[in-house]
């Protein structure tokens, strides 16, 4: 049976290959994908996600989410992601619209429909999740797992404290995590492992292949390399993707039980995920934390899904 | 060869007094001077502390009282870590000799106005009474050659999930020490959770045949308990105070690179958090050196060595 998801994203450049993997693997059933702002504003996100899914040929049905965070004003990650929030990838306009119900909306439906078997993978902040669990409590017994990319306990990428998707919505962070809904937490120990190479990319078949659709797969991955090895990254660090590959083959991530809290006060570590390592605090952990992957593997799913697209 | 000049400014506690020890029997530093703090106990029990464990090992350098609370907060004390006298274990004689009338920050000023060198100083408990002196009298910082101390983890915390004991119960004055520009080693739990000592190395010291290697045995067999409690899972007991005497002795037993590190002061989770900028996102001047690894036989052996030339 395959796997019913909601994939929540803010796409972003490493969203878009996040969502190609989705939509090329079989094991899963995605009932919806759900936007909301981070990478970029709302607008652009859920465009670049309506377009991409549109281009690509597929019909899964797409909800616009929150504009900005629960409590804060919104903070894009414009440098790296670039001003349309797909680093300069264009893609023609979708023919389609969004689905009628917001994203809180399309979450409550969805779980409902799934009978407790509907999986999250949230790869933006955690505003959408946080506010579909704050409007329909009956969520917290109802979603199976959030898998979630977002967070580190060894020190940040948007801050020296905090990974971005955390950082821009700590509030709704700490929701979801204190929500008792099982989560895996795919961060940065895990994802700045993820990583595929230049002679790695280019050994996929898209490299080879001219049509419209390998083009901007092509262009996605270039411009992903392109930014990563500014940051001075050993590849094209394909931190959502990974959360997704979780799903579909857990054992590419090893992961250990923690309590994890959300800083929402303070001065230099807000959005901070702090994981009590040594149990000094008697909380009950409430997530799997990852902390070791297996990279070779991850390229060879990556490669496979991507090759879909060239078959 | 010269001695290096130092003052140890310390709340013994278990691990501080085997630091005393080790700076009294290297050889390689001159000890112009002992000043207490609160922390591990109480402000009056660290000092008779000191005194004792100086009386004990008979070694009589100057010994004054600091700042008897934190900057703004209330005393944190850590008696289930080192008991009720702040030394629980061995048996130990009244002082031998009385405390200098001046406190500590008068003392260590009077030290530094007074000397023709630079003079490192070694924290091992919490920053109070250097953060009042570098606050206070600023044009002191040029007699300081660099602060070694014991504090801090760029990696998760001790006494919370997010911070070190010894800057969580005075996370003020660390700010003020950590901004002070004078150079900074931080001897954190990145390294003194390496710095283990296992007990069959304990039962060497307690065969040296000397009174202090008796003592040093039966300090170690009383905090060796506290850090096999299930939530740490230590296999021996991490010599944190040690370090950083280790590391004003011979540095190059040890790892560590230079990071800008800022200390939350404001933070709900994260009180006491020492922020280490791992990736340089703040651009700012590197304020600490991070020690990071060391090499442990090397350490225990210097240990060794120094209990061994004592009484």
């Amino acid at each position: 049976m395959r796997i019913p998801v909601i994939i929540d994203c803010d796409t972003g450049v490493d969203d878009a290959v996040a969502l190609v993997c989705a939509l090329a693997s079989d094991k899963l059933d995605i009932r919806a994908i759900t936007v909301v702002s981070g990478n970029q504003t709302l607008d652009k996100t859920s465009a670049n996600t309506l377009n991409l899914v549109d281009f690509l040929g597929y019909t899964v049905k797409i909800s616009k989410g929150a504009d900005k965070p629960l409590n804060r004003e919104l903070e894009t990650a414009e440098g790296v992601h670039g001003s349309c929030g797909i680093g300069g990838v264009s893609l023609p306009k979708a023919r389609r619209h969004f689905y009628e119900k917001n994203a809180v909306d399309t979450i409550a439906e969805e779980a409902l429909a799934a009978k407790g078997e509907l999986e999250i993978i949230a790869v933006g902040p955690l505003t959408n999740i946080a506010l579909a669990i704050l409007a329909h409590p009956f969520l917290k017994e109802s979603i199976k797992r959030i898998t979630l990319m977002g967070g580190s306990i060894d020190g940040g990428n948007h801050t020296p404290a905090a990974e971005f998707n955390i950082f821009v919505d700590p509030e709704a962070a700490q929701v979801v995590f204190n929500s008792g809904i099982p989560i895996v937490m795919v961060g940065l120990e895990v994802t700045e492992k993820a990583y595929l190479t230049k002679e790695e990319i280019q050994s996929l078949r898209l490299w080879t292949a001219s049509d419209g659709t390998n083009k901007v797969l092509k262009a996605l991955l270039e411009n992903m390399l392109e930014i990563c090895t500014m940051f001075g990254y050993k590849g094209a660090v394909m931190h959502d993707p990974l959360a997704l590959c979780f799903v579909l083959d857990e054992s590419l991530i090893k992961t250990k039980a923690m309590n994890i809290q959300i800083e929402t006060q303070g001065e230099i570590t807000r959005g901070k995920t702090v994981a009590d390592r040594y149990g000094v605090t008697h909380k009950k952990p409430n997530a799997e934390v990852g902390i070791e992957m297996d990279r070779i593997r991850f390229v060879e799913l990556v490669k496979e899904l991507f090759d879909k697209y060239s078959e | 060869m010269r001695k290096i000049p130092v003052i140890i400014d310390c709340d013994p506690g278990h691990d501080d007094a085997i630091a005393l020890i080790i700076a009294f029997g290297s050889g390689v530093l001159d000890v112009k001077a002992v000043t207490t703090c609160a922390g591990n106990q109480t402000p009056d029990k660290t000092l008779n502390n000191a005194l004792r464990v100086l009386s004990f090992i008979e070694k009589q350098p100057t010994v004054a009282q600091g700042a008897l609370v934190p900057i703004m907060r209330e005393l944190m004390i850590a008696p289930e870590v080192h008991g009720d006298s702040g030394l629980d274990g061995p048996e130990l004689p009244p002082p031998a000799f009385e405390p200098s009338t001046l406190n500590a920050t008068e003392l260590i000023l009077q030290i530094l106005n007074t000397s023709d060198e630079k003079i490192t100083l070694i924290p091992t408990g919490p920053l109070t009474n250097i953060g009042i002196l570098l606050a206070s009298h600023p044009e002191a910082k040029e007699k300081i050659e660099r602060i070694i101390l014991m504090g801090g983890a760029a990696i998760g915390g001790n006494w919370t999930p997010g911070a070190e004991f010894n800057i969580l119960v005075d996370p003020e004055a660390a700010d003020i020490v950590f901004k002070s520009g004078v150079p900074i080693v931080m001897c954190g739990l990145d390294v003194t959770h390496k710095a283990m000592i296992f007990r069959d190395e304990t039962e060497k010291f307690r065969q040296i045949g000397n009174k202090t290697g008796k003592l040093v045995a039966e300090l170690l067999d009383f905090f060796d308990l506290f850090h096999r409690r299930e939530g740490f899972g230590f296999e021996g007991a991490p010599l944190h105070d040690p370090c950083a005497v280790a590391y004003a002795i011979d540095p190059s037993l040890f790892t560590a690179v230079d990071y800008f590190v800022e200390v939350e002061t404001k933070g709900a989770l994260t009180l006491g958090a020492t922020v280490v900028d791992f990736k340089h996102k703040k651009g700012q001047k590197k304020n600490v050196t991070v020690v990071l690894d060391l090499d442990r036989k090397k350490f225990i052996d210097l240990m060794y060595t120094s209990v061994k030339n004592l009484v």
